[in-house]
């Protein structure tokens, strides 16, 4: 579905992107992950044909980013992090507008060019605003609005979506019905291109993640790989002295019968707690990059 | 396209690309007007129409043309200058530049929109404070409104692309009301000399008071609209790409 090579861009003299080569197959969840201006954004826009003066080649569904014409945003659906909608109009009508602007001449998904349009009540009754629809969106709330952006995305029933910080500002609930649907636009085959800080989100989605930091790629595998490739599980225990001051001490799980100091403390019955934990996402992405997400 | 294209499912004939241009134009344009009436510009336009009218019937009948004239000139006909900076800022100031650019609109099918949609109203407009006035004909009239209004509202289009206040906005408008207003209404009032037929301002203002017709005048406004149409498109791809943020 997308092919980038060599790409290399600035907005200076200096390069903002440098030398970035990687490759998104067809329904598949591929992840940016970076701090802020690390080049999620610009790369972002040279893939939706914003930014055509580019070096190399970056392949959007056979199309090169920098010759594309108006049709080529047909199958495609972006979810900005921030509200793109008309406040005075209710929701219902800017997905009504919205909608109009791809071509639903035929009747099916299939091979004459038309494509279905997807069921505006559906869509609200998904992410929880079917009795919010005929609001207008000025009345939303921060969490409200994300998700009618979510749902603006997927009204042409694009093949390719870009989603910006989809679940930024949402509560629990509402953050894990965002996923789900998420998940399921990707069981329908639909390619996905999320951009995100949040680890846990692009741990739990995404297929391959890319951490991109400065304007280059410093790793690309799956975020299970990863955290595999890195770091060993670490056992984590606490203990009270005889002054009764706690402190606490690790280990690595593989190396656990080695520790002498931990075989005294469960003879003496005085551990406090134990546990185990694995690398996060977050730990790996300081370790390769050495920066943090922020 | 390749076979994981996007557009591998596309039928990319003559035929069927502009039915998707007409199709999505028209839809634009009646949004467009919607849009308009729900921000009450067809309301306002109702109170100031029946303001214009009365204006006109208590003017005596010497001074009714000539008045119709300025009014329809400076109002309706040149509404587009104004309210286009309105329309685009708030585009800009709720992001909805943002989705145009990655959306299939096309540049020239959002201009269109916008100066079909105005100029619609400057028509209605024009055509009931014509008829009130009792002067000229009807269609002159209209037609020297209609090449004014697109006139002006492609300006506004283009100022309304550039700036990123209401107070810049305005400001930048001055030279066009300037170049657009003053010469129209001087030659109106008969104070210029006739080789002043062919600016375009005057082409349309002679068109609006009834005064006869200017060929060349009116072929100088039609080159005139193409070229500030083109530049017009320019600027609102542009404008799309950019993405800017917006201070109201």
């Amino acid at each position: 579905m997308i092919q980038v090579k060599n790409l290399t861009f600035s907005y200076t003299k200096k390069p903002f992107i440098q030398d970035m080569n990687f490759e998104v197959e067809e329904g598949e969840i591929f992840g940016f992950l970076g701090p802020s201006g690390a080049g999620k954004s610009t790369l972002q826009k040279i893939l939706l044909g914003m930014l055509p003066g580019y070096q190399g080649s970056a392949v959007v569904g056979g199309v090169e980013c920098s010759k594309h014409d108006a049709e080529f945003y047909q199958d495609i659906g972006v979810d900005f992090e921030y509200s793109t909608m008309y406040e005075k109009l209710t929701a219902k009508e800017n997905l009504e507008f919205f909608s109009s602007l791809y071509d639903t001449s035929g009747k099916t998904d299939g091979a004459q060019g038309g494509k279905k349009k997807r069921d505006l009540d559906e869509l609200f009754a998904a992410v929880g605003l079917e009795n919010d629809a005929e609001k207008r969106v000025s009345d939303y709330s921060k969490g409200m609005k994300s998700r009618l952006n979510f749902i603006k995305a997927l009204v042409h029933e694009p093949k390719l979506l870009f989603l910006d910080e989809p679940t930024s500002g949402l509560d629990p609930a509402n953050s894990r019905l965002m996923k789900d649907m998420i998940l399921e636009e990707k069981r329908k085959g639909k390619t996905i291109l999320l951009t995100t800080h949040n680890m846990q989100d692009a741990a739990e989605l995404c297929d391959r993640v890319a951490f991109i930091v400065g304007g280059q790629i410093y790793a690309l595998d799956t975020p299970h790989n990863l955290i595999m490739s890195k770091g060993a599980a670490k056992v984590t225990y606490t203990w009270l002295d005889d002054e009764m001051i706690e402190h606490s001490a690790s280990c690595d799980l593989l190396e656990l019968s080695q520790d002498k100091r931990l075989k005294n403390l469960i003879a003496e019955n005085r551990l406090q707690s134990i546990h185990s934990s694995e690398p996060t996402l977050n730990d790996i992405f300081i370790e390769i990059t050495g920066r943090t997400l922020v | 396209m390749s076979s994981l294209g996007l557009a591998s499912d596309r039928v990319s004939t003559t035929y069927k690309t502009k039915n998707i241009f007409f199709g999505r134009f028209m839809k634009l344009l009646i949004w467009d007007m919607r849009f308009q009436m729900r921000y009450g510009f067809y309301l306002l336009y109702t109170f100031l129409t029946i303001f214009y009218v009365l204006v006109l019937t208590a003017l005596p009948e010497a001074w009714k043309g000539k008045t119709a004239a300025i009014l329809i000139f400076s109002d309706p006909a040149a509404m587009g200058l104004f309210f286009m900076g309105a329309i685009v800022l708030l585009e800009k100031s709720q992001r909805v530049t943002s989705y145009f650019a990655v959306s299939p609109v096309k540049a020239f099918e959002y201009v269109c929109s916008k100066v079909l949609s105005l100029s619609a109203i400057a028509l209605i407009v024009a055509g009931i404070l014509s008829k009130a006035s009792g002067c000229g004909l009807l269609v002159p009239a209209l037609s020297g409104t209609l090449l004014a209004s697109v006139m002006f509202t492609l300006f506004g289009v283009i100022v309304a692309t550039k700036i990123i206040s209401l107070n810049q906005f305005i400001l930048f408008t001055v030279p066009v009301e300037m170049f657009g207003f003053i010469p129209a209404i001087m030659h109106l009032l008969g104070v210029t000399p006739s080789i002043f037929r062919i600016y375009p301002a005057n082409a349309c203002m002679e068109l609006i008071g009834g005064m006869g017709i200017s060929v060349v005048g009116i072929f100088l406004t039609i080159v005139l609209i193409v070229v500030l149409f083109v530049i017009a498109c320019r600027c609102v791809f542009k404008m799309w790409q950019e993405q800017g943020g917006v201070k109201i």
